[in-house]
């Protein structure tokens, strides 16, 4: 079958390259010249009780005895224990991980629901005003530094305003965990002021980060229904005389969605990228904060469990774009 | 290339663009003459902290007495140098791997490809941090850790086209000819990818100098008193809102000098080949 | 899509967002659920609850209100006073120390505190190694505390040492019987008390995360009793943003925050009438740390120089707005020991070139001056200080490096910085926590010894010091060392800052002491 042909091609393709990503991070990390199992001993600890602490733990062995052992660690589903919170780093970045989903998801919500309309516009209004706007707030939403963005946001809603939180996923404890998106969460629990407290700590994280994945998808929504206006079907059928809002809407349109499937796997790239970014200056308790977090503090087993992670995450998710495009889309020959 | 140019000027938004970089260009290299206090840049004076804007401090000034105007113009020249070296060095590396991975079809050829697409798998500033926070910032170590996180981009597009070249007839007219590889390469394959490359090194202009900023704004950037932009922004954070002019002005540079590469780009793009709209928005 | 139903799906997003916007304000509100709850938005974030672990100013909110001590440092200037002890004897040799305990003080799970919790309290602190426990290794040997009855205490130190009591407040006082049940793998429960309490303290821990903070109830049955009014549930919560705090205090999400603060900001909040700024004289010095064992540092003239390149009044004045004073020596102004005579040096660029012209070794490379990231502060002053030294010709690179990264460096003097940039608090209220840490020989590369100075008369005269017990005679060594020191300029001090403590208008019965900062919360209470 095609599909599980493609599904093990990717795979085969996965390993290696995870591989080779781990090996790369791996050697970056234990480049970096500051040592945190000085921290762990505590701010008054001497020489002889930090280097006795490192024998402990494993550190002053090859690197390449430590890469291997990595490995052999991976494979048990093991990425480490960070050295900070003393926890297992995959414990972590599962606490985190719902944060960052939940962030990107609403950001990718915003960007399709708002992006794919504005798309058909643009192209069915083709060089009108309103299309020559849409495209330059498109490249404009692209130049925009997303932390400068975020900064101002905050200023103007935050700050001058008043009518959003500054930072943060909520203010107090939050609902009780069951899918780790608090917006969720609080309605399950049926705490109103849980919900909206979370929905207001989400809005200016989601707009932000969704600014260049909006930009995105307007601008392949256009060209991807310019593209399909322009084929050999829709010119007859509008020659036929069906109503042209009937094409527009029926095929257009399905195609156009298509090609966002498509893009969605791009699109994760950018908002996981913009996420590490902003959920610094948001403050969002996700994977991006930890991951900087971690470089900072020099936290070895943090910094390579990131970048697995998210190169897992992003790798997994091409996989299943490309997958849900070879069913909607037998005919395009991506290999 | 003249035709090329004429085609160019006729597309508002490009010629909007490329004004914007001319003028971001200019602004750096005429620094000392167009800026208003250029010895502020690197003297401080504390008793002239966060002033707004006026006649005598045309952007106000920042947390340790300089002139906001002034240091977002050196501002530029940083930006600038730190864009060109870094998407210039990609270029380098990328283009001829991505020649020789696509023409040949060595083993070594795939693996570099692979190895392409580890830096692809993950976001780039991801690694760029990493990198920059390893070796400490500076802005050798900025632009040492963009172009090697930026390279295979290029290598992958251009690796993309060769394969595609490679079964043109017209190539494998030439082959059968027996005209020697390295010539095909330079006089057939080169120029068709060469309009790919270009647009992908606007874009790619506009890209690196967000994430140099955003490295910037981690404090990973060049390290104070230079004037980078995206640590300016960071640094004027603890003060608003009170001095809202502070965060304002790197901030609006950043985007005129992004966006008239992006505007360039998307004009490139347009001209050169159509027919690469659709291609990858990056 | 139909143009209608999008029109309506971009309405009713738009109406949710403002509704949740209204519903904000309101929801914040209802969470504070009562006049008498606290919520403290603290720099740093609380990782762990154990208080064996963390011996830092930054989490300090869960020693002093979850746990006791035998002693504690109380009111300002800081005066130790009995606490779990109601009273203590000392040896004539200075090695034996016993203490009497208080009865009927009991752990919030109702077993009564004895000696033999603190003797496994003192082990523990030992054998973890962490927090406070290289201060004590210096004195005491495991082993050597003994429970000679329930209530009553005996440590036997390996030499006398006039720190010793100062430091008792360290060992805070845990249920050993509640943790040795939670040991797993002999960790002496390590891994259940870095989530959870076994204190006698004023207030009991009911929740805890540490991605958020701690919230803690009162205990009523502490043995110190309570007042008519008081505060029935505290929160301390690790806010790293300034901004979020400063905000959040103004509209009421917060109850206090912490008080190093921007000037402005500090304004701003005073001109909200939602807050109010207490003050209180304080003993934390900022200072620079210069590594005397590299050249050219190793001059002393080069150094004095360099101690005249700093635009002293440019930073405490007009970066920081006057809300310091100028501390020209390593001891704050307030504290015994310091000779009030001391003018130190100021801000002379004639003169410091003059000296550098003098001086026998040259300076011919950049120097590096580390600051602390995250620490706005000390970043500007490494700025302000790079921009002096290039007025009297010297080149400098300016370097943000992480607390943790830099106290390891400070560990070799091969790997520490030229110049580091950062405060010491007090952790104990005696000279001894900054000159004798800061100058003394032995403890060089310490986390608050980065000079790497050895002198052997100051050395001397610390040691004496640290052995008398009688203070006038202590103080007379500590002003001697000073003076040699200050003459010697291993480093250059900047201010000493009062306390500035932003809380809400109604809160009342703050009590200030420079050990604790303030976040002691027994006594306090809303009018």
């Amino acid at each position: 079958m095609r599909i599980l042909a493609l599904i093990a091609k990717r795979l085969l393709w996965f390993v290696p390259t995870a591989a080779g990503l781990i090996a790369v991070v791996f050697f970056i990390s234990r480049v970096i010249p500051s040592d945190p199992v000085a921290l762990l001993a505590g701010e008054t600890a001497s020489r002889e009780s930090i280097e006795a602490l490192r024998t402990k733990l494993g550190l002053d062995r090859p690197l390449l005895v430590q890469l291997f052992d990595y490995y052999r660690q991976l494979l048990q589903g093991d990425l480490g224990t960070s050295l900070f919170t003393t926890r297992p780093v995959s414990e972590d970045l599962l606490a985190r991980l719902p944060a960052t989903i939940e962030l990107t998801l609403a950001a990718m919500l915003i960007a399709v629901v708002v992006g794919v309309p504005l798309g058909v516009i643009s192209a069915t209004r083709r060089n009108s005003p309103l299309d020559h706007v849409l495209r330059i707030l498109t490249v404009g939403g692209l130049a925009i530094a997303s932390f400068w963005l975020a900064l101002i946001l905050q200023l103007t809603f935050a700050m001058k305003l008043g009518i959003l939180p500054l930072q943060g996923r909520i203010t107090g404890f939050p609902p009780p965990a069951v899918t780790g998106f608090m917006t969720i969460d609080a309605l399950l629990a049926g705490r109103w002021d849980r919900f909206t407290s979370a929905l207001a700590h989400l809005t200016l994280p989601a707009v932000t980060l969704a600014v260049p994945a909006l930009a995105t998808v307007v601008r392949f929504t256009r060209a991807g229904v310019l593209d399909t206006l322009g084929k050999s079907f829709v010119v007859y059928q509008d020659a036929i005389g069906i109503p042209h809002s009937l094409i527009v809407w029926k095929y257009v349109l399905r195609n156009a969605l298509t090609s966002t499937v498509t893009q969605i796997g791009l699109l994760f790239g950018i908002l996981l990228a913009g996420a590490v970014v902003i959920e610094t200056v948001f403050q969002w308790p996700g994977i991006g904060t930890y991951a900087f977090e971690a470089i900072l503090q020099s936290d070895y087993a943090g910094v390579m469990g990131f970048t697995v992670y998210a190169g897992g995450i992003f790798m997994l998710a091409n996989l299943l774009v490309d997958i849900a495009h070879g069913i909607i889309d037998p005919r395009g020959g991506r290999t | 290339m003249a035709h090329v140019l004429l085609r160019l000027a006729r597309d508002r938004s490009a010629l909007l663009g490329l004004i914007l970089v001319v003028l971001v260009v200019l602004a750096a290299v005429l620094a000392p003459v167009i800026s208003t206090h250029p010895e502020a840049v690197w003297d401080m004076n504390p008793a002239n902290r966060l002033k707004p804007p006026s006649g005598e401090w045309l952007l106000g000034t920042d947390r340790m007495g300089a002139d906001i105007y002034s240091r977002v113009i050196y501002g530029a020249r940083i930006t600038l140098l730190i864009a060109f070296v870094a998407v210039g060095t990609s270029l380098l590396i990328g283009v001829p791997i991505g020649l020789w991975a696509g023409w040949n079809d060595f083993w070594i050829g795939e693996a570099l490809m692979r190895i392409s697409d580890v830096f692809l798998a993950v976001p780039q500033i991801v690694l760029a941090i990493a990198i920059a926070q390893t070796l400490g910032p500076s802005i050798e170590n900025v632009i040492l850790a963009l172009s090697v996180t930026y390279w295979p981009w290029f290598a992958r597009l251009v690796y993309a086209e060769v394969r595609v070249l490679k079964n043109e007839t017209f190539i494998e007219a030439a082959i059968a000819l027996g005209v020697p590889q390295w010539r095909i390469v330079m006089q057939h394959v080169l120029p068709n990818v060469a309009s790919p490359i270009i647009v992908r090194t606007s874009i790619g202009m506009g890209f690196t100098i967000l994430t140099a900023a955003s490295l910037g704004f981690l404090g990973l950037g060049a390290p104070p008193p230079a004037p980078e932009w995206g640590r300016m922004i960071s640094e004027s954070r603890e003060f608003l809102p009170e001095a809202w002019w502070y965060a304002l002005a790197p901030g609006l540079a950043i985007f005129a000098v992004v966006m008239g590469f992006n505007l360039l780009g998307d004009g490139l793009r347009d001209v050169l080949d159509p027919r690469l709209r659709r291609a990858h928005d990056r | 899509m139909r143009q209608k139903h999008r029109r309506a799906l971009l309405a009713s997003i738009a109406a949710l967002g403002l509704a949740s916007g209204i519903g904000l304000c309101k929801s914040d509100a209802v969470a504070q659920s009562g006049p008498s709850r606290f919520v403290f938005a603290n720099e740093s974030d609380y990782d762990t609850v154990d208080p064996h672990v963390a011996f830092d100013v930054g989490r300090v909110a869960v020693r002093l209100n979850v746990y006791d001590g035998l002693m504690r440092w109380q009111k300002n200037p800081a005066v130790l006073e009995p606490w779990v002890a109601e009273s203590h004897t000392i040896s004539s040799d200075g090695l034996t120390y016993t203490f009497k305990m208080r009865k009927g003080v009991k752990f919030h799970d109702g077993k009564e505190v004895n000696a033999s919790d603190v003797v496994y309290s003192i082990e523990r602190i030992l054998a973890l190694g962490k927090g406070a426990a290289s201060l004590f290794k210096s004195m005491i040997a495991s082993g050597s505390a003994k429970a000679v009855d329930d209530y009553t205490l005996e440590f036997k130190l390996t030499r006398p040492s006039a720190i010793f009591l100062a430091i008792v407040p360290e060992i805070h006082i845990v249920n050993s019987a509640l943790v040795k049940k939670n040991e797993v793998n002999n960790d002496w429960g390590g891994a259940w008390l870095s989530k959870n309490s076994a204190g006698s303290g004023a207030y009991r821990i009911t929740q805890f995360d540490p991605a958020i903070g701690f919230v803690a109830a009162r205990n009523p049955d502490h043995f110190k009793g309570w007042g008519p009014k008081f505060l029935d549930e505290i929160e301390f919560r690790g806010v790293k943003d300034t901004n979020t705090r400063v905000l959040g205090l103004i509209k009421g999400d917060f109850n206090g925050i912490g008080g190093y603060l921007q000037t402005d900001q500090l304004k701003r909040l005073e001109a909200s009438g939602n807050a109010k700024v207490l003050d209180a004289e304080s003993m934390r010095v900022m200072m620079m740390q210069f590594n005397t064992t590299r050249t050219p540092l190793n001059d002393p003239d080069v150094r004095r120089a360099l101690n005249q390149a700093f635009d002293y009044d440019g930073f405490n004045k007009n970066i920081l707005g006057g809300l310091v004073e100028r501390n020209p020596t390593p001891l704050p102004n307030t504290i015994w020991g310091n000779p009030k005579d001391v003018k130190g040096y100021s801000y002379d660029v004639e003169g410091a070139k003059a000296l550098l012209a003098k001086a026998a070794v040259k300076i011919d490379r950049p120097l590096e001056i580390h600051f602390l990231t995250g620490f706005a502060q000390s970043e500007q002053a490494a700025q302000l200080y790079q921009n002096g030294l290039s007025k009297i010709g010297v080149q400098s690179r300016v370097i943000g490096t992480p607390w943790p990264t830099i106290v390891e460096r400070f560990g070799k003097p091969e790997t520490t910085p030229d110049i580091s940039v950062y405060w010491i608090s007090t952790y104990y209220a005696d000279p001894h926590n900054w000159i004798g840490e800061m100058f003394h020989s032995s403890n060089a590369g310490t986390f608050k010894n980065a000079h790497h100075y050895k002198n052997p008369k100051v050395d001397e005269l610390l040691d004496k010091a640290v052995q008398s017990t009688d203070q006038a005679t202590r103080a007379k060594l500590y002003e001697e060392a000073v003076r040699i020191v200050v003459a010697d300029a291993p480093g250059l001090w900047i201010y000493n800052t009062k306390w500035y403590g932003p809380y809400s208008k109604k809160l009342q019965g703050v009590v200030f002491c420079p050990i604790g900062n303030a976040q002691e919360m027994r006594t306090a209470y809303y009018e």
